[in-house]
C-alpha cells in the first residue's frame, strides 16, 4: 500500500462537492501527460441520485470571479448558464428600528482607506449622507439598479467590485459538466451505504449501492447537513451557536417578476422582521425570496405569513398568495473539527449559519483552495495540514459568527422579545463585547484586522457599525495634523461625489447589461 | 442627433447633398471607423488602432485623426491636408442600414440611408440625388457603388476583429506622448496587434489568416504606428500656430 496521496474521493454533488472537485482538478493534472515520471491525481465524486441538494445558496462574494477564472469557465458562459446577475453588496433594512431607511454594506472599502479613516470626519458633519454613500460610489450605483461594469469591460474585470447572485441548481449542473467533460473528474451516481476503514481508523474505501467500492487516500465530505463521513461516521461533535445567532429555520420561495423588464436589484436585500429577516435575491428570471427565523420566537405559520406579506407588498398580492414554499430547518453552528484523519468536511457538512452575509460559498472556496494548494504529499504530511486546517477554519467560523452577531447587537427595536434578547450580553461572544467597548473610544480601522487573510476586512465592520447608527465618542485630545487631515477628508468626499456622478452616467442598468452579455458576450480583453 | 432614413425617390426627390470637406459640416472628428481593405491607404497617413464598440464590446478598427476629442489635425482651413481621405469620412451623410425585419428569422437587405438632419442635406446646395424623372443621378449611382464597397469592407472588418480575438492578436495599448511644449498626452482605450504573438503563430494559423485576407491588413496596421509621429508633429505645429495668433 502506497502512502502517497493520489486518489481523492468527494462525497456529495451540490455546489460544495462540484466546486471542490473543480478547484482541486484545476490545480492538478487528472490524466497522464508526456512526463513519464509524473503521477496524475484521480478525483472521484460520488453523488446520490436520490438525495436532493439544499436548493438555495444563491449569493457569492467577489472571490467567486477568481475561482471561476481559475477553474476555466468564462464569465459569459457562467452568466448565461446560471441565470446569474451581479451582487455589489447587501442592503439591510429595519435592523436598527422596525421601520428605518436602511444601510448598505458594499464590496468596496471606503475611499482612501489605506491613508485615512474617513469615519471620524463623516461623524463630525451634522447633515451627513448615509455612511456608505459618503465614502464610496457603490451604494448610489446600487440604489439606481446599475451594473458594476459595461459591455466593453473585459470578463471578470470591474468598474466597481462585485460577486454574483445565481441559480444554485444550474450552478452545480454547470460545474458538474465542466468537471467531467473538461477537468477529468470521475462522476459516480450511487448512494454510499458503508465505509471500510484501515486499522488505524483512516477511511479506506466507500461502499456504494450500485457501483463498486471506491478506495481513496483523501476523502472530502460534501454531503451537506447529513455529514456522512465527519458527523455520522467519525461522530465529530457539533458546536451549536443558537444561543448567539437565534435563527434556525427558513421558508424559501421563487417568485417571477411582474414584468420581464422589471429592474434587477444590485444588492441582496435583507429586511428584518419581528423574529428574523427576509432575503430577496434578484436574478434576471426570478426573485429568490426567503424568510429566516427562529422557531423559539415565531412558529412556521407566522413565518409563512411574514414571507407572503413581503411578497405581496414587493411583487404583487397574487404572487404572495400563490407562492410555493420550501421549508428548511438548520442547526446554526459548526463541527468541533473539520479535518479528522484522512477526511475533511467542506460546505454544510462542516457547518452552517444563516446566510446573512452569503458566507457559505466563500467558505467552500477557501476550504477547497487550502486543500488544493497544500495537498500533502503523503499520509504522514497530512497530520500537519489537519492541525492547520482545523485551527484556521475554527477561527474563521468564530469570526463569521461574531461579525453576524454585530448586525444584531446594535438594534433598537422593542417590538418583540427576539430583538431585546439579541441585545442581551449572554448572547454576545466575549470577543465582540470587548470590541464594542473599545469601539466606544475608537472605531475599527486597520488595527482591527487580526490576520492578513481575515474573512471580513475592518471596512466591513465600519459599514455595519455606522449603518446601524453607532458613533464612537470623539477623542478630546488635540492632534497635530487635525487640520491637514480634515482638509484631506473634504477632498476625498468631493472626489467621491465626482466619481459617483461619473459612474451613474456611464454604467448601464443590470438588465441591459445582462441582455447584452446574452447577445455579445463579455470581451476576453 | 442623426436621423438616418432609407433613401426613397418619392420622399427625397428634391434633396441635394454637399459632400465638401468642412468643419461646419461635421468633419471635426478625432477618429473614424475604417476597414481592412482600406488599411493599405489609411496606413500611409493615419495610425490604425482597435477600439471597442460601446454598444456591443466588439472590436473595431479606427484611424486616428487627432489627439483630443473632436480634434481633427488633418482639417486645416476647411481643407483636408492629406493625400488619402478615409472612406468613412467621404461617405457622409450616407449609411448602409439593415432595416428591422418583421420576421426575426430573416436578415433584411441592406439599404442606402441618408441622415436627414445633417447640415450637408438641403434642397438647394450641392449634388442632386434624383433627376426630374425620379431616377438616380450619376452622382447617386457612384455613391451607391462606394457604399456597397464600404459595406462589404465593414463586414470583412468585423470578421477580422473576431479572428484577431480568436488568435489572441490584440493587446491593450496605452500611448504615452510628450509634445513639443512638454505637455504629456495619454491615449487610452486602444488596442493594437500583439506582435510577439503574431511572430509565434504557426504556419497553419498564418495560412488561415492569409486566405481570409487578414494577413496583409495586420501588417498594414503595424506599419501605421509610425504615423503617430506625424500626428504629434501636426499637434505641435497646430499649437504653435495658435500661440502665434494670440
Amino acid at each position: 500500500m502506497t502512502d502517497s496521496i493520489n486518489q481523492i474521493v468527494i462525497v456529495g454533488g451540490g455546489s460544495a462537492g462540484w466546486l471542490t472537485a473543480a478547484i482541486i482538478a484545476a490545480e492538478y493534472e487528472t490524466q497522464p501527460t508526456a512526463d513519464p515520471a509524473g503521477i496524475p491525481l484521480t478525483i472521484t465524486l460520488i453523488e446520490s441520485p436520490s438525495i436532493s441538494t439544499i436548493g438555495v445558496g444563491e449569493g457569492t462574494w467577489p472571490s467567486m470571479r477568481t475561482t471561476l477564472q481559475k477553474i476555466g469557465i468564462t464569465e459569459t458562459e457562467f452568466i448565461s448558464r446560471c441565470d446569474a446577475s451581479f451582487k455589489q453588496g447587501t442592503a439591510f433594512r429595519n435592523w436598527h428600528h422596525s421601520d428605518d431607511s436602511g444601510y448598505v454594506h458594499p464590496f468596496t472599502p471606503p475611499l482612501g482607506y489605506e491613508e485615512l479613516d474617513l469615519a471620524g470626519h463623516w461623524l463630525s458633519h451634522p447633515h451627513r449622507p448615509p455612511f456608505a454613500e459618503a465614502v464610496g460610489t457603490q451604494a448610489a450605483v446600487s440604489k439606481s439598479h446599475l451594473a458594476p461594469k459595461q459591455i466593453t469591460t473585459p470578463e471578470y474585470a470591474f468598474n466597481v467590485n462585485y460577486g454574483y447572485h445565481l441559480n444554485a441548481g444550474k450552478f452545480a449542473q454547470l460545474l458538474q459538466e465542466h468537471c467531467v467533460q473538461r477537468l477529468g473528474v470521475h462522476h459516480v451516481r450511487a448512494n454510499v451505504i458503508g465505509i471500510t476503514s484501515h486499522e488505524n481508523g483512516d477511511i479506506k474505501a466507500l461502499q456504494t449501492d450500485t457501483a463498486n467500492s471506491i478506495p481513496g487516500d483523501l476523502f472530502i465530505d460534501c454531503s451537506g447537513m447529513n455529514s456522512l463521513l465527519l458527523g455520522t461516521h467519525y461522530n465529530i461533535p457539533f458546536h451549536n451557536v443558537d444561543h448567539i445567532l437565534f435563527n434556525n429555520s427558513a421558508i424559501a420561495a421563487q417568485i417571477d417578476y411582474q414584468n420581464p423588464t422589471d429592474p434587477i436589484e444590485s444588492c441582496t436585500l435583507s429586511t428584518a422582521h419581528s423574529a428574523g429577516w427576509i432575503w430577496d435575491i434578484g436574478l434576471p428570471t426570478r426573485r429568490g425570496i426567503g424568510c429566516v427565523y427562529s422557531d423559539q420566537f415565531m412558529n412556521r405559520d407566522q413565518a409563512a405569513a411574514k414571507l407572503k406579506s413581503y411578497i405581496a407588498s414587493t411583487v404583487s398580492p397574487d404572487a404572495g398568495n400563490s407562492a410555493a414554499l420550501r421549508e428548511i430547518r438548520f442547526n446554526p453552528g459548526y463541527r468541533q473539527k473539520f479535518w479528522h484523519r484522512n477526511c475533511v468536511a467542506v460546505g454544510m457538512a462542516a457547518g452552517f449559519i444563516e446566510p446573512l452575509e452569503a458566507s457559505a460559498l466563500v467558505m467552500v472556496e477557501l476550504s477547497a483552495n487550502m486543500i488544493a494548494t497544500q495537498l500533502p504529499a503523503d499520509r504522514s504530511a497530512m497530520q500537519r495540514l489537519e492541525q492547520q486546517f482545523n485551527a484556521k477554519f475554527e477561527y474563521r467560523w468564530h469570526h463569521i459568527i461574531e461579525f453576524l452577531k454585530l448586525h444584531y447587537v446594535l438594534n433598537e427595536r422593542s417590538d418583540s422579545d427576539y430583538w431585546v434578547q439579541n441585545r442581551a450580553a449572554s448572547s454576545i461572544p466575549d470577543g465582540l463585547q470587548t470590541a464594542l467597548k473599545n469601539w466606544q473610544h475608537r472605531g475599527p480601522w486597520h488595527h482591527e484586522t487580526q490576520h492578513a487573510d481575515d474573512l471580513f476586512p475592518s471596512a466591513s465592520y465600519q459599514y455595519v457599525l455606522y449603518g446601524m447608527g453607532f458613533a464612537p465618542q470623539p477623542d478630546p485630545r488635540l492632534k497635530r495634523r487635525a487640520k491637514d487631515q480634515a482638509h484631506r477628508a473634504m477632498a476625498l468626499f468631493k472626489e467621491n461625489e465626482e466619481m459617483t456622478r461619473q459612474l451613474l452616467a456611464a454604467l448601464p442598468d443590470n438588465r441591459s447589461l445582462i441582455d447584452k452579455v446574452g447577445l455579445h458576450g463579455f470581451p476576453k480583453i | 442627433m442623426s436621423n438616418y432614413t432609407i433613401l426613397r425617390p418619392d420622399h427625397h426627390q428634391n434633396l441635394c447633398v454637399d459632400m465638401s470637406r468642412s468643419a461646419a459640416l461635421g468633419d471635426e472628428v478625432s477618429q473614424v471607423l475604417t476597414y481592412p481593405l482600406e488599411f493599405r491607404d489609411i496606413q500611409s497617413c493615419y495610425p490604425i488602432f482597435f477600439t471597442k464598440d460601446s454598444e456591443t464590446g466588439a472590436f473595431m478598427p479606427v484611424a486616428l485623426l487627432g489627439l483630443n476629442t473632436g480634434q481633427n489635425l488633418f482639417m486645416i482651413n476647411d481643407a483636408w491636408d492629406a493625400h488619402y481621405i478615409p472612406k468613412l469620412i467621404e461617405r457622409n451623410p450616407f449609411l448602409i442600414a439593415r432595416p428591422a425585419n418583421a420576421n426575426p428569422n430573416q436578415t433584411s437587405q441592406p439599404k442606402l440611408s441618408i441622415d436627414l438632419d445633417s447640415p450637408r442635406v438641403t434642397e438647394d446646395r450641392g449634388e442632386a440625388l434624383f433627376d426630374s424623372a425620379g431616377a438616380p443621378t450619376d452622382f447617386l449611382e457612384n455613391i451607391i457603388a462606394m457604399m456597397q464597397r464600404i459595406h462589404q469592407g465593414l463586414e470583412h472588418g468585423a470578421q477580422l476583429s473576431q479572428a484577431l480575438v480568436a488568435h489572441e492578436l490584440l493587446e491593450p495599448m496605452t500611448v504615452n506622448l510628450t509634445l513639443a511644449d512638454g505637455e504629456s498626452k495619454v491615449l487610452e482605450g486602444f488596442y493594437a496587434i500583439a506582435e510577439e504573438t503574431l511572430f509565434n503563430l504557426s504556419g497553419e494559423a498564418l495560412q488561415t489568416l492569409n486566405q481570409a485576407g487578414f494577413l496583409q491588413p495586420i501588417y498594414m496596421a503595424i506599419a501605421s504606428f509610425s504615423r503617430l509621429n506625424d500626428l504629434m508633429a501636426r499637434s505641435n505645429s497646430a499649437k504653435q500656430q495658435r500661440a502665434e495668433s494670440l
